[in-house]
């Protein structure tokens, strides 16, 4: 609380009354230095001033060379690895459907299983990778951003879903870098949106009120 | 990012997942970047383009297999914590083994035997590679043997000379 009012001396007759009757007590002099806050002066025997030694209980005690919050690297593996389990899984899907598809003529016999094997792991994988690599992009995008930026916000986000998706479709000609780009761009923007949405939605209610 | 910290269990299958993965690509795209370069027609554009394109194409397909072998590994060994009640290297083991039989199910009884051999026998390798580490990083700190300020204090010993000239012999 740094409204402690002013530190004015005030050297009036009460204090040299209340010394008074000691005689050799603290002079005018000697009381000049002690800074006074509001109507109660402090006590002349205290060597410190309180109000210096309030701590700021929001610190903590880091390693050296350690960041305050886990960056985007710690979560590159998790991003990665979960892209390439839901690829897995949608891909699966995608997979027994389409081979339940072409080997609807056939009776249920050994071909026709493995049939429907081949292609569920088939699918699965393609889509694994697929998505796994996109997901490698946008985290090595996002690590390299990170470290020449040395700021963690959502346009690290934005950017490296841009250039993820400007990469990915680099064999297309300009035509299909300016495509890829602006898809990443709006999917990066809307996650963007999907993770602010509750500090907007309070900003905006404190706007209407 | 001086230690990279492992996640606890359920979640490490992700990020043991995607860190395979990860390593499949960089490796695998960096092999197939000199394979393609290699077998490309004459010229710089066409060496390039081939480089080029053996990545794209094979890069992700090697990172998948990675990735599969390192989120089954990942899941087994979580399965042994889980099970076994504690982690040690015997688990890394036995996921090893596990993991090979299972990726090579599909090429009969004879090839998952092999297969779980060469994985027991991998990730044995590794683990015996991360303990001597261990071990060897340990040494320095261990404490020297503590210096006896005042030999002659010792009691006398049987077959040492006179108590005029005391021992200095060190006692471990």
């Amino acid at each position: 609380m740094e409204g402690g009012g002013g530190s004015g001396n005030k050297t009036t007759g009460g204090l040299a009354g209340f010394f008074g009757a000691g005689g050799a007590g603290y002079s005018h002099a000697d009381l000049a230095g002690v800074p006074l806050t509001g109507m109660n002066p402090l006590s002349p025997y205290l060597n410190v001033d309180p109000r210096y030694l309030v701590q700021d209980t929001d610190e903590f005690i880091l390693p050296t060379g350690a960041n305050k919050t886990r960056g985007r690297f710690e979560l590159a593996f998790f991003t990665i690895g979960g892209c390439c389990m839901t690829g897995a899984a949608f891909g699966a899907m995608n997979g027994l459907r389409l081979g339940l598809k072409e080997t609807q003529n056939m009776a249920w016999s050994k071909p026709r299983n493995v049939q429907i094997l081949n292609m569920v792991t088939r699918q699965g994988a393609l889509w694994a990778n697929t998505l796994g690599s996109l997901a490698l992009l946008y985290s090595a995008f996002g690590v390299i951003i990170e470290k020449t930026r040395g700021a963690e916000d959502d346009l690290n986000t934005v950017a490296a879903g841009t250039m993820t998706g400007m990469l990915y479709k680099c064999t297309g000609g300009l035509r299909g870098i300016a495509r890829g780009g602006l898809t990443g761009l709006t999917l990066t923007s809307l996650y963007a949106l999907y993770n602010n949405w509750e500090h907007m939605k309070g900003s905006l209610l404190q706007q209407s009120l | 990012m001086e230690e990279y910290a492992r996640e606890p269990c359920p979640w490490r299958i992700v990020d043991d997942c995607g860190g395979a993965f990860t390593m499949g690509v960089i490796g695998g795209g960096v092999f197939q970047a000199i394979k393609g370069f290699r077998n490309a027609p004459v010229g710089i554009r066409h060496r390039l383009r081939g480089s080029a394109n053996a990545v794209r194409i094979r890069a992700p397909q090697i990172g998948g297999s990675f990735a599969v072998w390192g989120g089954l590994f990942s899941t087994i060994d979580c399965g042994l914590v889980r099970l076994r009640g504690k982690e040690d290297p015997w688990n890394s083991i036995t996921s090893g083994a596990l993991t090979g039989a299972v990726l090579a199910a599909r090429s009969g009884p004879l090839a998952m035997v092999g297969s779980a051999m060469m994985g027991g026998i991998l990730l044995a390798l590794i683990e015996g590679v991360g303990i001597l580490l261990t071990r060897y990083t340990a040494q320095q700190f261990r404490n020297a043997p503590p210096f006896l300020e005042d030999p002659s204090q010792l009691p006398p010993k049987d077959g040492t000379p006179a108590p005029g000239y005391p021992s200095y012999q060190q006692y471990h």
